[in-house]
């Protein structure tokens, strides 16, 4: 039997109706570095948290070093010899290295007292061995990105970690940071550790990996042995094949410019690699624009930009041609701006509120006389969306009491009910059933028929291969591709865009010279 | 009373009046640094004062009216950790209710038993032991500030060390600091926060007990309201501590000092008495507000 076999996995999230593992085998062999990889919301990070024991499968078995184990928590998994090296890094900022590390298993002396000394020289010991660059007694707070990393993997190690989960360990980290990454990685196995890497990014994979799982949708598509695919086929492997959405795109013409982006860029202080990279974006009045890419390559940076929650540090965003680079998320819906936020339970609805509430928070000011909320009025109006939009709610029941697919309802009526001519989705159907996801599909292709420009940003790219007129794939930030969805164009080479495979901008810095060339 | 006399009782009697601040602050730093802010300090103390003023007087045992207080106390801060912490209402108000349920069920009993809404004055009952030490007594001024107090008063000097080695020496006090600065970090690595918030809650159930005790025991009396406003002020100093037990010393020994003060300056000086007996307020709102200054140019500075 494998060193670690995961058998039959399966865990459903009642609260919001994903079956995030269904029936996952996973199998690792001894002292082999095991890429687990997929789309955001495959199910990697669950299997992973069910095998670190925070959270418990509702079926199947894990063996580990031969025999049946049941994880109930983190220390049970560190008992057995695995550690977790969380992809946002869990230490207290005002403590040492030293003393993150031995947190929780603390060496003592009489007994009752911490002893300091052998913490430093146990902590000195692993670093030196495993040729880490952090001091002990420096503080977390002070330290980078990439040794804050090296702190979490020292304290695994420190616990007598032999298998260790890495999730997306390279996300965060610069490409030196990386470097370094791969030599310890390389390091842990000359030592006999074995060790699961989660990641979405392909080089990793064929660099670093022995084998591969390949997962989608909550299941395990593939097991490979690197040695033996290509990134290509992987990337197949990853997005699956074309699934036709039941909708009818009927052709449009495009009028004016009802939105626009002109290099929009975001760097943050201290990060070499910019957020977003000088983005071009238009979108007509007519058109339906979709934005595809992996989480983390700058989908909700243009998201957050576009609704008006995080300026951007260059460049300029005209809505129906209004400057409003500058303009706050109110100045920004009083300019027309109409939005379905991907964070629906948080940033587009008011769970404790009412839904009578929910449907009028953008336009309160139209329901006052004197000052005071006109009861009859906003019931009218809210059974009128109700009814429009054939939400499952009644009025005065709070918005936390209705399912995914009906809040999704509540705010994409709100949202709709103003007659925008420019509205944002991002990620609309993510979590829904397909009935609701349906639903959000033809009212995106009513707007786009009515005249309305409608920006779609999605990591879904069956919705967007099956809505969209044109698309935009973002990786790393920046614009890599930008195709008409013409018959030609099918999920494999959106695919390999998103994936970093190809990239029409040839690179941050040349696109740059052209422009000044042309200038 | 001549002028060069004045000071040293004064400051004998700021040593008397700064223990029970002192123990209260030094619990509530253990709640603060597990991540809570603990309003319920006042009310703890309180219930700390009755009890054991009660119980010494019912069994005639300083020792046992003691730890019979210190027993009452800690149970209601059970019962306020466990609302707060496993029933996850908010701690804001939890606290307030246990400070007003605190105010209410003294009072009530207090009617029940002795049947008397006011002071209940316990004549037979034996004063606090007094430390004398005569050879350190001698020593000038400092020996007549420092020496001949009540056991109870060196008993919090001791605390601060205690609080300190906890704190800053123990597997605990690393995990108690650990949980209020980053509780996922304690959670990640499979311990549980709520386990040692509970444990901080009952920490200041203990010293809020004592600092309760002394209030009434050294009275021989229980006055409703008897902390007035005490525990308040003691969390003020956890504060202007800086959330070290030294630290915390130091800011008692101010309040200590400025109800002193105000106890010796009515009459002594011409100034209206309400002025007077709001000096030790007056000052915590000075000292409040120094400190957000300080703290504001501090934070300034590590940014830079």
């Amino acid at each position: 039997m494998a060193y670690l076999q995961m058998h039959g996995i399966t865990k459903l999230y009642p609260a919001s109706g994903v079956l995030a593992n269904d029936a996952v085998d996973l199998s690792v062999e001894e002292n082999e570095i095991h890429a687990v990889i997929g789309e955001n919301g495959a199910g990697k990070s669950t299997l992973m948290k069910l095998l670190y024991g925070l959270e418990q499968p509702d079926a199947g078995e894990i063996h580990f070093r031969g025999k049946h184990v049941a994880i109930r928590d983190p220390l049970a998994a560190n008992r057995l010899g695995i550690g977790m090296v969380h992809q946002h890094f869990k230490l207290v900022p005002d403590f040492t290295v030293a003393e993150n590390v031995v947190l929780g298993m603390e060496p003592r002396k009489q007994g009752l007292f911490i002893d300091r000394q052998s913490a430093v020289k146990d902590v000195t010991k692993v670093i030196e061995e495993h040729g880490f660059s952090i001091d002990p007694k420096q503080k977390a707070k002070d330290l980078t990105v990439g040794q804050m990393q090296q702190v979490e993997i020292v304290k695994m190690l420190y616990r007598n970690a032999e298998l260790l989960i890495l999730d997306e360990p390279t996300s965060v980290l610069t490409e030196q940071e990386i470097e370094s990454l791969f030599a310890t990685l390389g390091n842990l196995l000359s030592r006999g550790k074995t060790i699961i890497l989660i990641t979405h990014k392909l080089d990793e994979v064929t660099h670093m990996s022995h084998r591969v799982t390949v997962m989608r949708g909550g299941k395990v598509v593939a097991v490979r042995n690197t040695s033996d695919v290509d990134k290509r086929e992987l990337s197949r492997l990853m997005v699956g094949k074309d699934i036709l959405l039941q909708v009818n795109r009927g052709p449009t013409t495009y009028g004016d410019t009802v939105l626009e982006m002109k290099e929009i860029s975001i760097r943050c202080r201290g990060q070499e690699r910019p957020l977003l990279d000088r983005i071009d974006l238009q979108v007509r009045s007519g058109e339906l624009v979709g934005i595809a890419g992996v989480g983390g390559n700058g989908l909700a940076e243009i998201e957050d930009v576009i609704g008006g929650l995080r300026g951007a540090t260059q460049g300029s965003m005209f809505l129906n041609g209004v400057d409003v680079t500058s303009f706050s998320s109110e100045q920004l819906r009083e300019a027309g701006l109409a939005y379905v936020p991907a964070d629906r339970l948080h940033r587009g609805a008011s769970l404790p509120s009412t839904v009578r509430e929910n449907c009028i928070v953008t336009k309160h000011h139209d329901f006052l006389r004197a000052g005071v909320l006109q009861r009859r009025d906003v019931r009218e109006f809210t059974r009128h969306l109700i009814d429009q939009f054939s939400i499952a709610a009644s009025e005065g029941m709070p918005a936390g009491n209705l399912s995914g697919g009906n809040i999704q309802k509540m705010i994409l009526a709100r949202e709709l009910s103003g007659q925008s001519n420019f509205i944002l989705f991002s990620e609309p159907t993510w979590g829904l059933d397909i009935a609701s996801s349906q639903f959000v599909y033809e009212k995106m292709l009513e707007l786009r028929e009515r005249g309305a420009g409608v920006l779609l940003i999605s990591s879904n790219l069956d919705e967007i291969l099956g809505l969209a007129d044109t698309i935009l794939v973002l990786y790393r930030g920046r614009v890599v591709g930008r195709l008409e969805n013409t018959d030609t164009l099918s999920k494999e080479i959106i695919g390999e865009y998103m994936l970093g495979l190809r990239d029409d901008s040839h690179g941050p810095h040349e696109t740059n010279q052209t422009e000044v060339r042309r200038g | 009373m001549s002028n060069s006399s004045f000071p040293v009782p004064m400051l004998h009697s700021t040593i008397r009046i700064m223990a029970p601040f002192l123990l209260a602050a030094l619990g509530g730093l253990f709640t603060e640094l597990a991540g809570m802010l603990n309003i319920a300090l006042e009310g703890l103390m309180l219930i700390g004062a009755f009890f054991s003023v009660v119980f010494a007087a019912a069994t005639g045992s300083l020792f046992l009216g003691i730890v019979l207080g210190i027993a009452a106390s800690v149970a209601a801060a059970y019962v306020f950790g466990f609302i707060s912490l496993n029933l996850r209402a908010n701690v804001f108000i939890t606290g307030l209710a246990t400070n007003l349920f605190a105010e209410g069920i003294t009072v009530v009993l207090a009617f029940q038993i002795f049947g008397n809404k006011g002071v209940i004055r316990f004549e037979n009952l034996a004063r606090l032991p007094v430390l004398s030490i005569p050879s350190l007594q001698r020593i000038p001024v400092l020996g007549d500030i420092l020496v001949g107090h009540n056991v109870l008063v060196y008993v919090s000097w001791i605390m601060v060390v205690v609080a300190a080695i906890i704190i800053y020496k123990t597997p605990f006090g690393l995990r108690i600091r650990g949980t209020g600065s980053n509780p996922g970090a304690v959670e990640a690595i499979g311990l549980s926060p709520k386990r040692y918030r509970m444990y901080a809650i009952l920490i200041s159930g203990f010293t809020c007990g004592l600092a309760g005790a002394i209030l009434s025991l050294q009275m021989g009396a229980f006055v409703p309201g008897i902390t007035a406003g005490r525990g308040w002020i003691a969390l003020v100093a956890i504060y202007l501590g800086n959330k070290t037990p030294l630290g915390i010393f130091i800011a008692c020994m101010v309040f200590g000092f400025a109800e002193s003060f105000s106890n010796y300056a009515q009459g002594a000086i011409d100034v209206p008495a309400d002025f007077i007996l709001s000096f030790p307020y007056i000052i915590t709102v000075i000292a409040m507000i120094g400190f957000s200054i300080v703290q504001h140019y501090r934070l300034k500075g590590s940014d830079t």
